[in-house]
């Protein structure tokens, strides 16, 4: 039988100590998006494997924390880990995300992550 | 035999996710990945988490300013100084394989709660939380408390005034979550200890909020279906 080519502790061995994400850390570039902005997040394939909800697709919201740099899941899943992407922590207005949420409680809010490729300047 | 036979119930004692587990741990066994006593280590280490660390975190917290500066903006480094080191804990040595190392402490305010839910599977703080209940697990509690989350609160006994901003955060992605609730009235001049104890896990959740003389988690209310399945046996 041969071995497989692949390394895999190739993870393991750059994140042992450091820790997950924090392993990527300076591998994102420069964030296109700054604390405050208001981004749309896209409607992407997600036929292999996402961790992008369907909810809040096509909604408006505010990055309220640039969180970590880590490869985006789509790729992760399959270890291909060497293009890191900034997270970005965003809060949407339950309003924006369910169309039927009460009136009475339009400050109710909710908040979650999504990577770069997921998200454009609303 | 008569065709009128039934055959008796079945015990599911065993979930398919169990079987689709031993099957993958017995592969990765077979394969050398992990041995068989790698695997009742890490189990057995698992099975000694508990909230504890993260009740007392919430208590130093409400102690220290500086400490809660610290616990909002780097949860992670926090942890450190109620015996949890997210990044160097086994298995792994850079975080548990689903729960990575990204702790955010979310702080609630007088006008602002926040409740924890996983969506997309059962993500939970497990390194200073340890196992999640099985209600946390459950698709009822995923599905509803995004979208109905004062209804869901209401159930665990939680009713929140309309200018009250409930925002649930639905851990997604690498960073976990634990809520630090507003100090209860009725604690002035207790100790850290005194305060730890009022810290539930589900007060860490965010379905409830401490109140004095509380240590304990609500039973969670059961309520009959509507429109309930009647089996034939």
């Amino acid at each position: 039988m041969s071995t497989s080519k692949h390394d895999r502790t190739h993870h393991a061995k750059k994140a042992t100590g450091i820790g997950d994400p924090q392993c990527f850390k300076g591998e994102a570039g420069k964030a296109k998006f700054k604390v405050g902005d208001r981004v749309r997040v896209k409607d992407l394939s997600d036929v292999f494997y996402s961790r992008t909800q369907t909810y809040p697709r096509g909604a408006v919201g505010t990055v309220t924390v640039l969180v970590y740099e880590s490869p985006a899941p789509e790729d992760e899943a399959w270890d291909n880990t060497d293009k890191s992407e900034w997270f970005y922590s965003v809060k949407f207005r339950q309003k924006d995300l369910w169309p039927d949420y009460p009136d009475l409680y339009a400050n109710d809010t909710l908040e979650t992550e999504l990577s770069e490729r997921w998200l454009e300047k609303a | 035999m008569s065709d009128k036979h039934e055959p008796a119930p079945m015990v599911n004692e065993v979930s398919d996710f169990e079987v689709l587990e031993m099957a993958v741990r017995e592969l990765a066994i077979e394969k050398g990945l992990f041995s068989a006593e790698d695997h009742r280590r890490w189990t057995e280490y698992v099975h000694t988490l508990g909230p504890l660390p993260a009740a007392r975190l919430v208590a130093k917290a409400w102690l220290d300013p500086a400490y809660k500066k610290l616990a909002v903006t780097d949860g992670v480094k926090a942890s450190l100084q109620v015996g949890v080191d997210w990044i160097n804990s086994p298995p792994t040595g850079f975080g548990t394989p689903s729960d990575y190392c990204a702790l955010r402490v979310l702080e609630d305010t007088p006008k602002l709660k926040h409740v924890v839910v996983c969506t997309l599977c059962s993500c939970y703080p497990r390194p200073i939380l340890g196992q999640s209940p099985e209600w946390y697990r459950t698709p009822n509690y995923r599905r509803r408390l995004v979208r109905w989350p004062r209804q869901v609160l209401a159930e665990f006994g939680l009713q929140l005034d309309p200018d009250v901003e409930i925002r649930v955060a639905d851990s997604n992605q690498k960073t976990r979550y634990i809520v630090l609730p507003v100090r209860p009235a009725g604690t002035e001049g207790w100790t850290e200890d005194q305060l730890t104890a009022i810290v539930t896990r589900d007060c860490l959740i965010g379905v409830a909020v401490p109140k004095p003389g509380v240590t304990a988690n609500a039973k969670r209310p059961v309520r009959p279906a509507v429109h309930p399945v009647h089996h034939s046996h």
